[in-house]
Parts: structure tokens; C-alpha cells; sequence
């Protein structure tokens, strides 16, 4: 097996630098499977930060990818303003009650305090212990839900989709509440010295059409990225599930840096379109390859995923298309890795050809 | 049928389409009073409607909160239409289990087919949303069920419709058991090549097909 010779730091400097790197940088996005990798059960993640950092720093050791992230799942924010959220003893958490029945009652939600509500001081002082153990080879970020996924969570979802064609003035009030919550979140996150992406899933024009994108959800993205970006961070980095092509060029006008995609989503069209703009990262499937394929087929999935986006011109980073399912075969998390290494770098059609043509593992 | 039915059959149709609830309601009401079948009333003009909305959601011009608020609209006016709906009446009652396939929340599609199925002389077990396989084998081994009707709107949970099949072959239900399917990706193509034994694009006619497949299978079972 080939293993790295810079660490994913070494990695990024060089890569912003144009220096020449070992390999493309990757990271298989591994959600809540980390529990499996270091041996605990999901719900101590919501009460005992050790565990939550332990496994985020066992995972990175294991894999070596290019990025960790203390996450565990969306409603960290919601939750804090008062929504109930189902935490099954080892499965991911789940929206139990929103956090208002009816918007008469929207002055009852608060902006978060990110030091005292719901789980989120848990998570804060894991992002301190991850960072201090080896926020120096890696980066570590906080994942801060976007605005106007929150928002659903505040109100329930399907009321607020309905809001969105009955009550639009009430959906505006909602994100802007909303909003203020994920800068508080982002502030705090900043504070324990990492760094912080955005999920903002329920803005995928799977659901929304790109017009309610650009009426509800752009407004408090672009103030959230540009709050992030008066803060000094320097990569806002964005996850939206689904179909996302419609919204490419709004997304590059709001400045974001990377853009991550879901696997139905175009990575060559993507590339070719905005990769001269932003970076691309994706966008290996991950329920059908990562968690239901063999070995060989991911790596194939992973090769294909390279030559589509390796020509971004902003850069490329192989990626699951979203976070991977808990139960995903840990080797296949690793195959993904190794088919990185093995394409090494520098990457040329000629090459991935090649390695496209041998079956490693079958 | 009458020309004024036609176009008020049309109008619930385009109320529907439009996410019109208070139109929807208002136009139901009136539709009723007029006297006019109810069972019309439904699969050709709210049914209409959702469906068409469909096809605009496949067309990428409506997306789910513009499905939804339809939905809205369709259920306004079956509030007021099925109560008028006549039940066919039957000797035995044939027994339906019916459920929206486990991994998809979606039961538009699927409560429509409960309601079609009623009013062909079904007796019928709902089992909701998000059902794993198993499930529809057990509930129709215990009521004795002559129809499991499947439904998704998702392609990502289409093959659990195999995996009910396969169950009921595993346990020598099949040949007594019509499986039929529905839902936004499912074809014919898609139905015979799973094994299921019907399916049609819209609950109204998908309901009379069951109903004739159940007297054909009791008739060869007679003779």
C-alpha cells in the first residue's frame, strides 16, 4: 500500500502555493460512522466530548483524509432554540418536534447562546480537543447549517414549505432569526480555533426551485458567508444535497470557495462550468457505491469521480457525494483512499485510463 | 356525461394543478350538488390535477413545496367527494394491504389507490409509510388479503417491491397473492419484470384492475 508523504497541511500549503503534491486531496466524509471506527455507541456523542473528539481524531489516523469535521448531525442549532430532537442510543438523531408549532409564536424562539444551549458546548470543547491533538497536520471545522435549512427545523418542514408559497414574509422572519443563530455558532466554533462549513441540504433544487432559492435562502447564505469572511475565514466551503446545477453560478457569486456536490449532480459539467471559480469536490455515490458496492467498485466510482473534476481549474477534491451512511463498510472508506494514492500525482487522462482498465481487488 | 360535468370535471383538474384549496373546495361543493358522480369527480378531475402537477414536478417546473400545496387542494376536495362515492357491493369482500414501501414518506399515490380500491368492494388494511417488506407479507398472511398494492414515488426504494415479491414466492403466498405497483418511476416494464401482477399509471384504473384480476383468479380456482 502507498502511503503519504506530506500530511494533509503540507498538502494544502503546497497545493495554494502550486508546488507539486503527493496526491489529490480527499475526503470520504464520514459522518457518524466514525462511531463505529473508534468503538462507540452514537449517542455519547450528544453528552461526553472526549468520546466525540476521540473518534474524530481515531477516524483521521485511520484514513488520513484531507479534512475532519466535528459533526454529528443537523440540528445542533434547532435543538438549541428549542426544537426536540429524537437521539436514538446508536443511530443518527433525528427532528422530533420543531421548535414552534405555529409562527404567532415566532418571539418565542431565541438566538442561541452557543456556550449554554442543547449540545453545542459538547461539541465546542471536542473542536478545542481535536484542534489542539492535530489541528496541526489536518484541518478541523465545525459544521454550521445553513440559514434556511434551519429554519425548517425551527418551524417543521412541511409547514415551512408551504410557507414558502403562502407566507413568504414569515419565511424571511424565520431565516433571519435563523441567521443570527449560525453566527453565533460560527463565532463560537471560530473561538475554539477551527474552522467551519456550511450544510445547507434542504437548499438543493431537488426540493426548491431555484427561484425560491434565490427569494429565501441566498439573502442569509451570502450574510453568512460574508460574516464568515469578515471573521478571517479564508475557505467557505458549501454542502447542498441533490440537484444543484441551476445554482452553480449564484453560488460562485456569493463567494464561495468550495462547493461540494451530491452524487446526482454533474461533476464534469460542474467542473467545466464554475471549476475555474471554485473548487469542486465530490462526488463518489455514497449509498449505492460506498456503502452497497465491493471494493472494486469504488474504486472504479473513484477514478471516474477524479478524471471528471481533476481538471477544475480551482482545484478538485474527492469527495462522497454527501455524508456516509453509519453502517458504511470501513474497508470501502479505505479503498477510497488507497485509489487516491494509487493515482498519485500529477494526474493525466493517460494514466487514469490505465488504472481504469485493471481490476485491483476482484 | 354531460358537457357541464366535463368542464367542471376539467376545472377541479386545473384547481388542483394550480394549488387552488379554496377553489378546489368551492368547486367540489358545487360539483356535488349538481349530482354528478363522485367517483368521476375524483380520478378525472383532482386525481387529473395531482397527476399533472407530476408531471410538472418531472418537468422541473413544480418542486415539492409546490407538490405539496396541491396535495392540499386534492385532499380539500376528496373531503367533500368521497363521502358521495357508491360502493360496489359485494357477497365476500376482497381484502386489500396496501402501504407506501419502506425508505419513501410520500402516500399521495398510495392513498388515492385506497380510496379506488374502496369503492370496488375492498375491505382495506392501510399500513402507512416507510412499510419494510416483511410487513405486507405478514398483515396479508393474517387478514387473508387477495390484493398487496405497492407504492413509491422514489426510484431509490423501487426495488423493495422485488423484495415483498420474492417473500410472498419464499412462503407460497405468490400464486394466491395479486401484487400490484404504482408510483411516479414505475412502468409496465418495471412491473413484469419484477413479477408483480398489475399495474396502471393512475389509482382509478390500477383499482379496477385488481378488482378484475381477484374474479380471476377466485373464477380459475373454481373451475
Amino acid at each position: 500500500m502507498i502511503s503519504d508523504t506530506m500530511t494533509p497541511a503540507q498538502r494544502a500549503r503546497a497545493k495554494s502555493n502550486g508546488e507539486p503534491i503527493d496526491r489529490l486531496p480527499c475526503n470520504p466524509n464520514i459522518g457518524n460512522g466514525i462511531a463505529r471506527i473508534a468503538g462507540y455507541k452514537i449517542s455519547e456523542f450528544n453528552s461526553n466530548s472526549d468520546a466525540l473528539a476521540d473518534a474524530v481524531i481515531k477516524s483521521y489516523k485511520m484514513f488520513g483524509m484531507d479534512g475532519t469535521r466535528v459533526f454529528t448531525d443537523l440540528f445542533l442549532i434547532a435543538e438549541a432554540m428549542g426544537a426536540k430532537v429524537n437521539k436514538p442510543e446508536d443511530n443518527t438523531a433525528d427532528l422530533e418536534e420543531p421548535a414552534i408549532d405555529d409562527i404567532s409564536k415566532i418571539d418565542d424562539l431565541k438566538v442561541i447562546d452557543p456556550y449554554k444551549d442543547g449540545r453545542i458546548p459538547i461539541h465546542l470543547r471536542a473542536m478545542k480537543k481535536v484542534k489542539d491533538e492535530i489541528g496541526d497536520e489536518v484541518s478541523v471545522t465545525a459544521s454550521v447549517v445553513g440559514p434556511f435549512t434551519n429554519a425548517f427545523f425551527l418551524i417543521g418542514i412541511e409547514k415551512m414549505t408551504k410557507m414558502l408559497l403562502k407566507d413568504p414574509e414569515s419565511v424571511h422572519k424565520l431565516c433571519e432569526i435563523s441567521l443570527k443563530s449560525c453566527m453565533k455558532l460560527t463565532d463560537a466554533a471560530l473561538e475554539q480555533g477551527v474552522g467551519v462549513t456550511i450544510s445547507e441540504p434542504l437548499s438543493s433544487c431537488t426540493v426548491i426551485s431555484p427561484k425560491h432559492f434565490r427569494n429565501y435562502s441566498a439573502p442569509y447564505l451570502k450574510r453568512l458567508i460574508d460574516y464568515m469572511k469578515s471573521k478571517g475565514v479564508g475557505n467557505i466551503v458549501l454542502h447542498i444535497c441533490g440537484k444543484t446545477d441551476p445554482i452553480w453560478d449564484d453560488l460562485v457569486d456569493m463567494g464561495v470557495n468550495v462547493l461540494s456536490i451530491d452524487d446526482i449532480a454533474d461533476l464534469k459539467l460542474c467542473a467545466d462550468r464554475v471549476g475555474d471559480k471554485m473548487a469542486v469536490a465530490g462526488n463518489v455515490d455514497p449509498s449505492a457505491i460506498m456503502y452497497a458496492g465491493t471494493k472494486e467498485q469504488v474504486r472504479k466510482a473513484t477514478l471516474k469521480s477524479i478524471k471528471e473534476g481533476y481538471m477544475a481549474k480551482k482545484g478538485f477534491i474527492i469527495m462522497s457525494g454527501c455524508s456516509l451512511p453509519v453502517e458504511v463498510p470501513i474497508e470501502n472508506i479505505q479503498t477510497m483512499m488507497d485509489t487516491v494514492r494509487e493515482v498519485g500525482w500529477p494526474v493525466t487522462d493517460e494514466k487514469l485510463e490505465k488504472l481504469m482498465a485493471i481490476t485491483k481487488y476482484e | 356525461m354531460t358537457e357541464s360535468q366535463e368542464n367542471m370535471i376539467k376545472q377541479l383538474s386545473d384547481a388542483v394543478l394550480d394549488m387552488d384549496e379554496d377553489l378546489t373546495e368551492e368547486l367540489s361543493d358545487t360539483y356535488i350538488k349538481n349530482g354528478y358522480n363522485a367517483f368521476e369527480g375524483i380520478s378525472k378531475g383532482l386525481a387529473d390535477g395531482m397527476n399533472r402537477a407530476g408531471v410538472m414536478y418531472e418537468e422541473e417546473e413544480y418542486f415539492i413545496p409546490e407538490l405539496l400545496v396541491c396535495s392540499d387542494a386534492m385532499y380539500k376536495g376528496l373531503d367533500i367527494l368521497k363521502p358521495h362515492l357508491q360502493y360496489s357491493e359485494n357477497d365476500e369482500k376482497m381484502k386489500a394491504v396496501v402501504g407506501v414501501v419502506e425508505g419513501d414518506t410520500h402516500d399521495i399515490g398510495k392513498n388515492l389507490f385506497k380510496i379506488m380500491l374502496e369503492t370496488q368492494g375492498f375491505e382495506v388494511y392501510d399500513l402507512g409509510r416507510d412499510v419494510p417488506p416483511i410487513e405486507f407479507v405478514e398483515k396479508a398472511k393474517e387478514v387473508n388479503a387477495d390484493v398487496i398494492g405497492l407504492s413509491t414515488l422514489m426510484t431509490t426504494t423501487m426495488d423493495n417491491m422485488k423484495v415483498v415479491i420474492d417473500i410472498l414466492k419464499e412462503q407460497n403466498m405468490k400464486d394466491n397473492t395479486i401484487v400490484m405497483v404504482g408510483g411516479g418511476p414505475i412502468s409496465q416494464s418495471f412491473a413484469d419484470k419484477i413479477g408483480a401482477d398489475g399495474y396502471a399509471p393512475e389509482a382509478s384504473k390500477s383499482a379496477r384492475i385488481a378488482k378484475e384480476l381477484v374474479s380471476k383468479l377466485k373464477d380459475s380456482k373454481l373451475n
